[in-house]
């Protein structure tokens, strides 16, 4: 009983803050979504958004993007993690180093970082054109690619560390046993590091996936009004329109998808555990 | 012994005139022209008429907003609006209707600065329009009216504002005028720039318009004057001139709000935005154009602003009835240019 109570009283500030800080701003947002002018209860709002093809692409676009940076995240990140745990300390500090430093600038500074370089006349457009790919005036700006390469680079830590602590924990001489009953480096790595891996990946891939899905800064300075994605389709809605109840209801719609998505792929991970 | 009672005699009187000094809050937007809006209107009058100025920096759907909540005890003197809120301010009896006889410079003021007084609205003060912005040294030909937009000489160096900005917003509707359409039909205009959309980067906000001219080969752009005078100071060689068709404009008013002492002095603050001299001022600094037909500005400054006769060609569109049509516009023009 008193170590409930002493358990109560120490998580009081958390939960104090938990309560008054999320869950009742962000229940008050969300029965806004289904609030019509008067107060009573609608789902007009919802409707709107589910029965009208352009914001279902959005919501497409949204997914699709996500999709896809998790994957290349998920690509890019485990050789690094597995190289980082398998490093002497020294090189594995190094690289921690290097992929959490960009994370002490702010986001939006990185992302005018990639306008330079994506742009007109910027490095990869430029280097194309030298090539011989493009002509002097082609842009990356204002594209689906430019999305992706700077969201990748925003979330490609949360990925790495989330791998690399599960990395770090498997027992390197199961990796061992395995070279010696025959297996190639390669086929030790798919068959004996990857599946024990598999929790930190989910984990990270949770995480990649609901951040992308909700970024708005990064989509909107790279892509352009011309390439919405929902996040930045309800910070319109919120700020430029003042549709607020639709605003709302888009941040529901946002939070069920994403829930729906992940959920299931959150009990792989359990069932991987166990 | 007298020299002393003569100091205090005059301290307390001091103190006396400073208790009774009155105040004036009035609204201004914030940024350079806050401070250009302190350093030729505030300060200026507070020395002149022995009165506080004290200026909230809010814009002005916000400054609507305020006024609405403190309807039983408002807390400004005088509001500034530039989105067209004095129009609903008025109707919901929020301001104090303003007599053009009550202020000495009204009758210098063009019919349109003070169409509004008629409906208690105040008076426009200042006036940025938008038109078109090029680059000189790269258009194979100055651009004269709205619809060059549409010639292919421009090739794919155009800049188009999206509409959830206000720029953006007004420059629409006026293409949307040119080719036939009106605030309740926006089918012309729609069709329009959407054949434009190949050949044009859509932009946000103000810094891109500047982002594009200095880096991305723009050459034409529809937007405001005094954001063409930035542009040009920060070295890009841009010019602005007005479509033939007309210029839809944003309208700077110093409106009276109701219910407040002091009204007499609130008026005197109105008036002495409209001087010539300060518009005039206004105009050299930031290249607003002035509504106060006396206002002289020197030749290299009135080529870069709508001045003189060619005011009769500024375009207002209903703010009431625009307030209605926006949200509705601003969604299908999101379908229009979404890939």
């Amino acid at each position: 009983m008193n170590s409930l109570r002493n358990d109560l009283i120490i998580s009081v500030p958390g939960l104090l803050l938990l309560g008054f800080g999320f869950l009742i701003p962000v229940t008050g947002i969300l029965v806004l979504g289904l609030r019509d002018a008067e107060g009573g209860w609608t789902a007009v709002h919802l409707l709107r958004f589910l029965t009208d093809p352009f914001y279902l692409g959005i919501a497409w676009r949204t997914v699709k993007l996500s999709l896809v940076i998790t994957a290349i995240c998920i690509v890019t990140g485990v050789p690094l993690a597995y190289i980082m745990a398998r490093g002497s300390p020294r090189l594995r500090l190094w690289l921690i180093i290097c992929i959490t430093l960009p994370l002490m600038t702010s986001v939006v500074v990185r992302t005018f970082g990639w306008m330079v370089i994506l742009g007109r006349g910027g490095v990869i457009p430029d280097l194309m054109n030298k090539i011989g790919l493009v002509n002097r005036n082609y842009t990356l700006m204002h594209t689906e690619t430019a999305i992706v390469a700077g969201m990748v680079q925003v979330l490609f830590p949360f990925m790495v560390l989330s791998i690399l602590g599960v990395v770090l924990r498997i027992d390197q001489r199961l990796e061992e046993a395995a070279r010696v009953m025959g297996c190639s480096f390669l086929e030790a790595l798919r068959l004996v590091i990857l599946p024990l891996a598999i929790p930190g990946i989910i984990a990270g891939s949770l995480l990649v996936f609901t951040l992308s899905a909700s970024y708005f800064i990064t989509p909107s300075l790279l892509g352009g009004a011309r390439l919405p994605v929902l996040a930045g389709s309800i910070y319109e809605s919120a700020t430029r329109t003042m549709e607020w109840h639709f605003a709302a209801a888009q941040s529901i719609i946002l939070l069920l998808g994403v829930l729906v998505l992940l959920i299931p792929y959150a009990r792989l991970s359990r069932r991987s555990h166990g | 012994m007298k020299a002393i009672f003569g100091a205090a005699a005059f301290m307390l009187a001091a103190s006396g005139a400073w208790a009774q000094q009155t105040t004036l809050v009035v609204n201004s937007w914030g940024g350079p022209y806050e401070k250009l809006h302190k350093q030729l209107v505030f300060e200026p009058f507070e020395k002149a008429n022995n009165v506080k100025i004290k200026v909230v920096t809010l814009y002005s759907a916000d400054t609507l907003a305020q006024l609405r909540a403190q309807k039983s005890a408002p807390q400004y003197d005088v509001v500034h609006f530039s989105g067209g809120q004095e129009v609903i301010a008025a109707r919901e009896g929020l301001l104090a209707p303003v007599k053009p006889d009550e202020l000495s410079n009204a009758k210098d003021l063009y019919p349109f600065a003070k169409d509004g007084m008629a409906r208690g609205e105040g008076p426009v003060h200042l006036v940025t329009a938008i038109g078109l912005l090029y680059n000189e040294k790269k258009v194979p030909k100055a651009p004269i009216a709205w619809k060059d937009l549409w010639d292919n000489a421009y090739g794919d160096h155009l800049i188009l504002t999206d509409l959830s900005n206000s720029f953006g917003l007004l420059g629409f509707l006026m293409m949307n005028q040119v080719w036939g359409g009106t605030l309740d039909n926006a089918k012309p205009g729609l069709e329009k720039v959407g054949a434009l959309l190949n050949r044009s980067v859509v932009i946000n906000s103000s810094p891109e318009v500047q982002q594009n001219f200095a880096q991305n080969d723009a050459w034409l752009a529809p937007y405001a004057q005094d954001y063409a005078h930035a542009i040009r100071q920060s070295g890009q060689p841009v010019k602005f001139v007005m479509g033939k068709e007309g210029a839809p404009a944003v309208y700077f008013t110093a409106n009276l709000v109701a219910n407040r002492p002091n009204q007499a002095l609130a008026k005197k603050l109105i008036d002495f935005e409209l001087s010539p001299e300060v518009q005039a001022a206004f105009a050299r600094e930031m290249r607003y154009s002035p509504t106060n037909s006396k206002a002289q500005l020197p030749p290299d400054i009135a080529s870069e602003v709508v001045y003189g006769d060619a005011v009769n060609s500024l375009v207002r569109f209903d703010p009431a009835a625009l307030d209605k049509v926006r949200n509705g516009l601003i969604e299908d023009w999101k379908k229009l240019i979404a890939k």
